[in-house]
């Protein structure tokens, strides 16, 4: 039994409550240029060529090599109200897999957050949504054309399975990744805000933008647009919160 | 202030030179034919009455050293310097400095009664008369100390009325030391300024590195006091607190103690505690060393409180593990009466205030011993000796190999101890009494004997740094892995690549690189550490100090490893010729690649209950770590380290100017990791702008 990893981080700090390992699971069916994990998105395994040295992105790894790694820090998830996150590239294109792990660690009571951009089939959802603790779903425009034509991803999919998780009662962090020119406008925050108050979402978390992911892209030979989109000024950010705020409650990544 | 005012401040202070030397020389030339506890008595009084008492205009507690600074001919000075030090003087590894006194004594009995104290002894010790030259010694030293106490009060009750000073902080001034002269400390103002005039005798001294020691614990009855009269509040504690700390030379390292636990098993943070983490923070110097000793109940609202302020990038406090140190002194043989009152000296070597002789250390540069296992005992680099006569040709397994090892590392040892113990057992204890230093410690004082001559309840422990570890056992784990696991190299292949520094070696370097290290969580590696630990204290534990006491070891080098890393040749684990050995007790630096969790487990494998003058584990956190609620996740990290056996770690908020100095260095900064929700990445990977968007973001932060 085996899944296929882009790569396993401790202590990680900002994917969830608490110290948590984040698991990212390899291939994405979405792709957003600005991606900060471009190396996570192909299925296969892909070679990042950095100045000093190159390296494989992309594994399968057995099960319980994944619960071995995992469990080294359950002392820490104990201590701190943390646990395991699953992340991606899109976990739930791996549902099964990750079924399949979330049942050990649910078995051995360690917490599971999923991270995931919600455009997947909704058997997906449904086989994680009893097994994990809490979700952290992006929200990344209002826009359908625009959704599709630039990240190749279907709003009302996404829609639906947020729509899902809310009604079988599943604690959702609902996240808004603040892309220059694509999300950030004032016509696309109102949007965004309409849409998500009728939805049924009191509070979301703003990401701001950022392009750490650029050494990637080059290790890649990939283009990347976003070289030079400076991250938002604290003026920028404080407007955009202010617009979302006449809709949901807001909250910054710190 | 005005810079008028400045200027008049500095017309005001005493010119010239710190010249210590001078007083003391006023003292001893008149009394050279008095029996030396007596001679060196009368220096040091001259030092103390005869220098000047210089108040700053800002001062509630007073006490420096600038008083003893001297403008006369340049002749004199020399003489003066040349003549006390032909009477000869202790140095660090003769116990000289790094001590803790007894403030609690101190504090208790005040100078009447340390004067009464002295008395008392000489009646019962009146038919010794070497114990009465040391107690009238004792008298002579303190009764300088009496003057340099009245002199601070005389010489603020001059200044008032002068412009520019403040009438009511010098009547507090005086009113605190004469108050000193006659009795036993009844507030905590004059508690703490007869404990900052006692460390200012020691700076007059020229002791370096005097410890601070438990200050929330020995003054606290009358903190609590005065606190349940009305007559102090936090507030004011912490600034009488800063205002002492801002004395404290930045070159120094003072350290102050809080916390820890009792004989009940029971932390004893108090509100005091608190005003000293307070005051150290205001003060945002690196002069006042903080330690917490850490306990489990440690109330979670003081030490996220301790977080913030490292997060400030002050650094302080370093965080000790109570539970560890306590077991590692009691191995040691101190009685359980005392053992919970130790604190540190210097920057983290446990040390019983006021029951032990100073403190000494020396380096043991492990690493160096590789070399003669496979060389034949000779080292070409480090030109000196072991003893292995076997070709390395002959060293079949691992075992082999360990074996040869040990025995290296344990005439090393014993080279070591033999070294000190010729230094410091070949001065002779009656030639260099310490009339002053003695008082602070009251078995000193009811014998009538000397700090280094019998006085202390224990005897003198000396500590052993042990440099290296994660060199050490990244080498070994190396040889295991390259040499008798995957048999890539020969052990002489793998000697002859040393010996090259690695050149021409290129495939072996990188298999020797890609073996284990120390800090990833990997037993494989970790085992090494374990046995380097368990192995060397007990090859120490073997000698005694000339006194009797014992060798302690401890993994903590400042900046010595680098030092011993230039003179020893590569080393098996891709270390080059005169590259630093690993820090401390950390992982060496940029090997530990697998989070912070990954380094703390592996790092609390070792047993450092065997290591009773400490440890330091250097850790770089990101500074949106110590803010808000990652502060409870960060404070989850260091207490589960603590619950699986670690015994220190000093952590720091990565500033912008490592941030900036990366931008210039990267080659310095490996794993200098950027973190943002389901991302993270090399700092040192990103192109220059976006560094700067992260420089921004530290910024705003």
């Amino acid at each position: 039994m085996e899944a296929n990893i882009a790569n396993i981080q401790h202590f990680s700090v900002g994917d969830g409550a608490g110290i948590r390992t984040t698991v990212f699971f390899k291939g994405c069916n979405l792709r957003c240029p600005w991606c900060h994990n471009p190396e996570a998105i192909p299925a296969a395994p892909i070679t990042l060529r950095y100045p000093e040295k190159s390296e494989i992105c992309g594994r399968r790894m057995r099960d319980e090599e994944i619960l071995a790694d995992i469990l080294e820090d359950a002392e820490f998830y104990a201590a701190s109200g943390g646990g395991v996150t699953f992340s991606g590239g899109e976990v739930l294109l791996q549902a099964e897999a990750a079924a399949r792990l979330a049942r050990q660690l649910k078995a051995l009571g360690i917490s599971l957050w999923i991270d995931t951009a919600g455009c997947v089939p909704a058997d997906a959802i449904d086989a994680l949504l009893p097994l994990a603790e809490a979700w952290l779903f992006d929200y990344k425009s209002a826009d359908e054309l625009r959704l599709r034509d630039i990240c190749g991803a279907e709003l009302s999919r996404i829609e639906e399975n947020l729509t899902r998780l809310l009604s079988a009662g599943a604690d959702v962090h609902l996240r808004i990744p603040l892309i220059p020119g694509f999300n950030t406008g004032e016509g696309d925050l109102r949007a965004i805000g309409a849409r998500l108050q009728r939805l049924g979402i009191r509070r979301a978390e703003l990401l701001a933008f950022h392009r750490l992911g650029v050494s990637k892209y080059d290790a890649l030979g990939l283009p990347y647009p976003y070289r030079d989109i400076p991250p938002q000024t604290p003026e920028e950010l404080s407007r955009i919160r202010q617009v979302l705020e006449e809709y949901v409650q807001i909250s910054i990544e710190p | 202030m005005t810079s008028i005012a400045l200027l008049r401040e500095e017309f005001r202070a005493p010119r010239g030179k710190f010249t210590p030397s001078y007083y003391r020389y006023l003292g001893l030339r008149d009394h050279l034919h008095t029996p030396q506890p007596i001679l060196r008595a009368y220096g040091i009084e001259a030092l103390f009455s005869r220098s000047g008492a210089h108040i700053h205009r800002q001062d509630l507690i007073v006490g420096c050293t600038r008083g003893a600074s001297y403008a006369g001919p340049a002749e004199a000075v020399e003489h003066a310097k040349r003549f006390v030090a032909s009477l000869g003087r202790r140095e660090f590894w003769t116990n000289d400095s790094h001590f803790a006194p007894d403030y609690e004594y101190i504090l208790t009995r005040g100078l009447p009664g340390l004067f009464a104290d002295i008395e008392a002894s000489r009646a019962r010790h009146a038919a010794d008369p070497r114990r009465l030259e040391m107690l009238t010694g004792m008298q002579i030293a303190l009764g300088g100390f009496r003057r340099l106490i009245s002199n601070y009060a005389a010489a603020a009750e001059g200044l008032i009325g002068l412009e520019d000073y403040d009438e009511e902080r010098l009547s507090f001034i005086s009113a605190n030391c004469r108050a000193l002269l006659n009795a036993a400390p009844a507030t905590f103002a004059e508690g703490l300024q007869l404990v900052w005039l006692c460390h200012t005798a020691f700076m007059l001294e020229e002791r370096g590195a005097m410890a601070l020691g438990r200050m929330d614990q020995y003054l606290y009855p009358l903190y609590a006091a005065d606190i349940a009269a009305g007559r102090l509040d936090d507030k004011r504690a912490v600034e009488l607190l800063s205002n002492t700390f801002t004395k404290i030379p930045s070159s120094d390292v003072v350290n102050i103690c809080i916390g820890g636990m009792d004989r009940d098993k029971k932390c004893r943070i108090n509100g005091l505690s608190r005003c000293i983490l307070r005051a150290v923070r205001a003060c945002m110097s690196p002069g006042p060393n903080l330690s917490l000793r850490y306990t489990p109940d440690l109330p979670e609202d003081f030490f996220r409180e301790c977080l913030e302020s490292i997060g400030t990038g002050l650094g302080y406090p370093a965080l000790m593990n109570d539970e560890i140190n306590i077991a590692a002194l009691s191995r040691m043989g101190y009685a359980e009466e005392d053992v919970y009152n130790y604190c540190m000296v210097g920057c983290i070597e446990n040390f019983l205030p006021g029951q032990q002789p100073p403190w000494s250390d020396g380096r043991f540069d492990a690493p160096r011993f590789i070399d003669y296992v496979l060389n034949e005992g000779i080292s070409a680099y480090n030109r000196s000796m072991g003893i292995t006569r076997r070709p390395c040709e002959e060293i079949a397994s691992m075992e082999e190999f360990m074996n040869l090892l040990c025995a290296e590392l344990s005439q090393g040892a014993a080279e070591y101890c033999a070294t000190f113990n010729a230094k410091c057992g070949g001065i002779s204890q009656e030639a260099l009494p310490e009339p002053f230093l003695s008082c602070f410690c009251k078995e000193c004082i009811e014998r009538g004997q000397d700090i280094n001559n019998g006085g202390t309840k224990y005897p003198s422990a000396h500590g052993a740094v042990l440099m290296g570890v994660a060199t050490m056992a990244d080498s070994l784990a190396a040889i295991e892995k390259v040499v008798f696991g995957d048999r890539i190299a020969t052990l002489p292949e793998l000697r002859d690549a040393l010996a090259a520094n690695f050149e021409g070696y290129d495939a072996l370097y990188a298999a020797l690189l890609a073996a284990p290290k120390y800090g990833n969580n990997d037993d494989f590696a970790d085992k090494y550490a374990v046995w380097f630990l368990d192995f060397l204290a007990s090859e120490f534990d073997r000698y005694r100090t000339p006194d009797g006491g014992r060798f302690y070891v401890a993994m903590a080098a400042n900046v010595q490893n680098i030092y011993a890393g230039q003179r020893i040749g590569a080393t098996p684990d891709g270390r080059k010729v005169g590259e630093p050995l690993s820090d401390a007790a950390s992982p060496t630096y940029g090997r530990d690649v697998r989070g912070a969790t990954a380094t703390l487990l592996s790092v609390s494998k070792p047993d450092y209950t065997k290591a009773a003058c400490g440890t330091v584990i250097n850790q770089k956190y990101s500074p949106s770590l110590f803010r808000g609620e990652n502060l409870s996740k960060l404070s989850a990290l260091v207490r589960t380290y603590f619950a699986r056996g670690g015994q220190e770690i000093q952590m720091n908020a990565t500033s912008r100017e490592t941030l900036i100095d990366a931008m210039e260095h990267p080659e310095k900064y490996p794993t200098l990791v950027v973190r943002v929700s389901g991302f993270s990445e090399y700092y040192v990977r990103l192109a220059k702008e976006v560094q700067l968007d992260i420089l921004s973001r530290t910024q705003h932060e």
